[in-house]
Order: structure tokens, then C-alpha cells, then sequence
């Protein structure tokens, strides 16, 4: 068994390597891998905002990451700087920038980059998507 | 304490990729990991003197490749085949760097605990 971290780096619509790391994530829980936490940087945080509607016949990439989150534990970061410049922001970042709305809920959360380094430094192995 | 390569291998403008390789790199610098850069294929352009992004509305990260030896990050290598790829000349480069052959630098990435790509 390792300790794997997984690094989302692409957007969720529009690119192949979410979805990808998403099947990776559970297959890795599945083979009994314990997953440190998701870590969304990049492009990879578009994947976190709560507003994605996406048709009924379409698959709902933001719902299968939050639950996989809740099934199985395991910590969906975001890097915070990469999410502000992006426009996704939880309700703490957009009281503090004077916003009216904010799309990040949990079990989605904002991290720092240094918490991507000190999970890296913990565990066996990264996986970059 | 991790062996952490970051090798960028796009252009500094039209994307944020380098400059997001870069955040990453320093932060893990200041994190007391132990950080190697590399720059190959279309990344060898961050090395390019005289960039003014600015003017692309973009913001000058290039800047802060300067400040590489603050943060204690002393392996910089660029890949020899792409320099010649873009016929730059090594010694006009922005900032001071090791040049290696692509063996080299294949060498150096069995070396690493991680390699990330930007």
C-alpha cells in the first residue's frame, strides 16, 4: 500500500485528464492505496466550482469528485491563489474581496501551494493529471 | 526533504503554465525541498533576455528566475538539443544555468523523487 497524492492540473469540461484522474483515484482506492488528498492547481481548480451544470445526459464531473471526497475521505484542496484568479472562491475569499457570491463548497477547500509540499514530502508517490 | 525536478517545457507567454511552475518551484524551495529545474523543447524561450510581457498584459515572472539562488535552488539545466532547436546562444541566456544533453537529462530524472511538468 502507498500514499499517494493526486495533482489535478486540467480544466474539468474540455480536457480528457480530470476525468482521468478521477477514474485513477478510485481505482488506486480500490486496490487498497490510501490517497492523501486531491490537490486541484491550475486549470485543475475550474473542476472545483459549485456553479458547473452540465446537460442531464452529460457526466457530472464536479458530483463524482465530491463523492468520491465523502465515500472515501479523502481531503479535495484547492491551491487558493490559482482558484482566485480563476473566479472560485469560498465564502470566506468573498466576504474578504467585498463579493456577493462565491462558488466553492464543501467538501471542496481552499489550501495553500505549501500544503501540496508538505503532502508531497509525507507520501510515497505524486500523480500529475 | 524531497528531490523535486520541475521541468518546463512551454513557452513563458500565451499560457500560465511557467509561471505556475515557477510558484511551485519556490514554494517548494522554501519548504526546505530539495529543487531541480529544467528546461527543454519550446521552455528553453523562458531563458530568452529582454522579455517585456507587460506589454501582453501579462505579468513579468521571468523576473523572479533571478531570484533562483535566494531561494537556494543551484541545479538550473537546460537542454542543449532544444537550445539548437531555437538557435539560441547559451551565453546570452537570462540568468546562469548548467547545459546538458538530452542522456543527461534523462540521467538526472532517474535522480528525482518527483518530476512535475509545466
Amino acid at each position: 500500500m502507498s500514499k499517494l497524492i493526486i495533482q489535478v492540473n486540467q480544466a474539468g469540461y474540455g480536457q480528457g485528464s480530470s476525468y482521468q484522474a478521477l477514474q485513477f483515484t478510485k481505482a488506486a482506492i480500490d486496490a487498497g492505496h490510501q490517497v492523501v488528498k486531491v490537490f486541484f492547481y491550475q486549470d485543475g481548480v475550474l473542476s472545483t466550482n459549485h456553479l458547473q451544470s452540465p446537460a442531464s445526459d452529460e457526466f457530472a464531473l464536479y458530483q463524482a469528485w465530491r463523492e468520491l471526497g465523502q465515500t472515501h475521505q479523502v481531503p479535495l484542496v484547492n491551491c487558493v491563489s490559482a482558484a482566485l484568479r480563476r473566479g472560485v472562491l469560498s465564502a470566506a475569499e468573498s466576504a474578504e474581496n467585498q463579493l456577493q457570491h462565491w462558488n466553492l463548497e464543501p467538501p471542496f477547500q481552499m489550501g495553500g501551494l505549501g500544503e501540496l509540499v508538505t503532502g508531497i514530502e509525507q507520501a510515497d508517490r505524486v500523480i500529475c493529471f | 526533504m524531497k528531490k523535486i525536478t520541475i521541468i518546463f517545457r512551454h513557452a513563458p507567454h500565451g499560457s500560465a503554465k511557467g509561471r505556475e511552475g515557477l510558484d511551485f518551484a519556490l514554494l517548494s524551495a522554501s519548504f526546505e525541498q530539495e529543487v531541480s529545474l529544467i528546461f527543454v523543447d519550446e521552455g528553453v524561450l523562458n531563458l530568452l533576455p529582454l522579455q517585456t510581457p507587460e506589454v501582453i498584459g501579462a505579468k513579468d515572472f521571468l523576473a523572479a528566475f533571478k531570484a533562483l539562488p535566494l531561494y537556494d535552488i543551484e541545479c538550473v539545466y537546460a537542454c542543449h538539443q532544444s537550445l539548437a532547436d531555437y538557435q539560441l546562444d547559451e551565453l546570452a541566456l537570462a540568468f546562469p544555468l548548467e547545459i546538458k544533453s538530452p542522456a543527461e537529462i534523462g540521467e538526472l530524472l532517474t535522480q528525482a523523487d518527483e518530476v512535475f511538468v509545466y
